[in-house]
């Protein structure tokens, strides 16, 4: 009785157990594979990238000092994680899951195979797998560029993507772009990700109150978002189409926790009457002090003079 | 006699050759040494000449603050190194045209306390000693408890600043709160005044004053720091000037803090960096101020702590205490 309850109990925890590993990578990302060749330049480069984003949860590779969580983000030299492919690894530090933050705004594509790279040096029955195809394969011997433009009436970013080749220009189509609006520490995505149609346009609606700079001009940048098939592409354009912003300084108006020239004004006048009132009275006492000394010389001047007059007359 | 006379004449004579051959010789000598001198100055002449002509193809193109190409002399490049006068004007002034803003998502605070630890190592502060701290809170005996991480609030309205007798806090025109240990006298009005308790004083030689001994005092990082003086959060005011995020929100591994440009609409998260628009986060989220019937203002906004990713460690849970009637 004992021995199949404990076997119905164990049953049942597996799914449990098996819950923390179900972390499934689509199957078009399973395969995909660095563009070039792990060597020991780049799994140094990996290993400063590694202690800079991974280090304070996965702790030292081969220490199994990781923090505990649950569930356990794992030392990356175990089997557990050494047993996923190179575009699992990729996928996962990319997309990031539950507590695992996404590293796709962090880390290039290049900084995360760099990572891989570092992580791969744990593991000494790995062979990398190089990507043949680096250049585009969508437009072979073309080269992608990209143009921008503001459509003013339907508050609009186009971007336009064509290939140029030999035997002429054609437009790109079907290809996955980003928009991105530069900020001060870093892009921030203007609508979502569109599909460029026949003519190779992407049309992205600039929100409501995008604020520019003092004249409204917004500096974009776009890109492809499938970069193995289109190249890394991208193309930074300065336009118009933002909400002109006049900053105001925070200190601009008067208050009490200001500057002394922006004092309230009935500070600054109470203060000043204060201390002519106080001077004023200093040097009234001053003037009264004065005349008591005038008078008190002059009345002596005149005992003594009666003095003088007086003295004869006793003789 | 006579020949002691000869004798005379002889030695007179002798005299004579010698005096002759010094003159001579003395001549010769000068003549030698003017000559030395001569070409010694011509050649000091030439090379001097030589290096002048070479320094005149020894410059370097700098590109001024205003964007012009200028070209310098090689030899007088010196190495930019901030005076404490600039440090001050700059310090004082601010960054033109920003206004700071955070924003924490208190929903994914773990208590890591890297925040914490970034900050004091960056500021040469104790463990004890915290510009942001993370709290243990919880509202009412139903209401789950939380970490909450609390710098400074550095309000538009900052009662801390009002009580300064002697100019030594001050805000800044893109809305940072600093203080100048250099002003400061210690007396403590502001750590009364700040209804978020968010200001420290430093009761014992700080540590790190040895090494910092001989460095220039940044007002902008509050290094080095000085015994009986206020120190607080700076929103890591160096950091903003090169362009980078405040150290404790990039060393946060959870993605907790937010920090932008209120100006840009623009928050960036430390851990993801991740750039979202500020008004539509506070407003999607539910975002609220610390206090705000007291009317400061504060420039750090909290988003309430809904749909926790980490679960709250019972380890450290505390009991509510009820108040006795």
């Amino acid at each position: 009785m004992k021995y199949t309850t404990g076997v119905i109990i164990c049953l049942m925890l597996l799914p449990s157990f098996a819950r923390g590993q179900d972390w499934v990578v689509p199957d078009d990302r399973k395969g995909r594979l660095s563009t070039f060749p792990f060597t020991d330049d780049t799994r140094k480069e990996g290993e400063k990238l590694y202690q800079v984003n991974c280090h304070s949860c996965h702790g030292d590779p081969g220490r199994n000092n990781f923090i505990a969580l649950q569930p356990p983000p794992g030392d990356p030299a175990t089997e557990k994680i050494q047993r996923n492919s190179d575009g699992e690894i990729f996928h996962k530090v990319s997309a990031g899951r539950g507590q695992m933050p996404s590293f796709r705004s962090v880390l290039t594509t290049d900084e995360i195979w760099k990572v891989v790279s570092f992580i791969r040096s744990f593991n000494r029955s790995y062979v990398q797998k190089v990507m043949q195809v680096i250049t585009s394969s969508a437009y072979p011997g073309a080269i992608i560029s990209m143009k921008l433009a503001y459509d003013e009436a339907t508050k609009q970013v186009l971007v336009i993507a064509s290939a140029t080749s030999e035997t002429g220009t054609v437009p790109v189509t079907g290809a996955g772009v980003r928009l991105l609006a530069a900020r001060y520490f870093g892009k921030m995505a203007v609508d979502e990700e569109k599909t460029t149609d026949v003519n190779g346009v992407a049309t992205f609606s600039v929100p409501e109150g995008l604020r520019g700079d003092t004249a409204g001009n917004i500096g974009f940048s776009a890109m492809f978002t499938d970069e193995a098939t289109f190249g890394s592409v991208s193309k930074d354009t300065v336009l118009m189409a933002g909400m002109p912003v006049i900053p105001v300084s925070l200190t601009a108006n008067r208050a009490m926790w200001n500057t002394v020239r922006k004092a309230p004004v009935w500070i600054i006048l109470a203060y000043g009457l204060g201390v002519l009132a106080v001077w004023g009275f200093i040097v009234l006492v001053m003037f009264k002090l004065r005349d008591i000394f005038t008078v008190g010389t002059a009345l002596s001047e005149n005992i003594s003079a009666s003095h003088g007059q007086t003295e004869p007359t006793k003789n | 006699m006579s020949r002691d006379k000869k004798e005379e004449g002889n030695r007179s004579n002798d005299l004579d050759r010698v005096i002759e051959n010094s003159r001579r010789d003395f001549l010769r000598k000068l003549t030698l040494a003017g000559a030395v001198t001569v070409t010694g100055g011509a050649a000091i002449y030439s090379g001097h000449r030589f290096e002048k002509a070479k320094h005149r193809e020894g410059y370097v193109k700098v590109l001024t603050e205003d964007n012009r190409l200028v070209e310098i002399p090689v030899e007088q490049m010196r190495d930019f190194k901030p005076d404490l006068r600039m440090l001050q004007s700059r310090g004082r002034e601010g960054i033109a045209g920003k206004r700071w803003v955070m924003v924490i998502d208190l929903s994914k605070c773990r208590n890591a306390r890297k925040c914490v630890e970034a900050c004091q190592s960056a500021h040469h502060l104790r463990p004890y000693e915290y510009h942001i701290n993370t709290l243990v809170m919880q509202e009412s005996v139903n209401t789950p408890a939380f970490f909450m991480p609390k710098p400074c609030q550095h309000c538009d309205n900052p009662p801390c600043v009002s009580v300064c007798p002697v100019d030594a806090t001050f805000k800044r025109q893109d809305g940072i709160v600093l203080i100048d240990n250099d002003r400061c006298i210690g007396c403590r009005f502001c750590m009364a005044a700040c209804p978020y308790s968010a200001r420290i004083f430093h009761w014992q030689e700080p540590s790190k004053h040895e090494e910092d001994g001989n460095k220039e005092y940044d007002v902008e990082l509050n290094v080095p720091q000085k015994k009986g003086t206020i120190s607080k959060c700076l929103f890591s005011a160096d950091r903003l000037r090169e362009g980078m995020l405040p150290y404790c929100v990039s060393a946060c591994p959870n993605g907790v803090f937010y920090f932008g440009d209120e100006n840009e609409d623009a928050v960036t998260n430390g851990t993801t960096k991740e750039t979202v628009r500020f008004s539509e986060l506070i407003e999607k989220n539910g975002g609220y101020r610390l206090m705000p019937e007291l009317g400061t203002q504060p420039r750090v906004y909290y988003l309430p702590p809904k749909n926790r990713i980490f679960e709250f460690e019972q380890g450290e849970k505390r009991e509510y205490k009820q108040e006795k009637a």
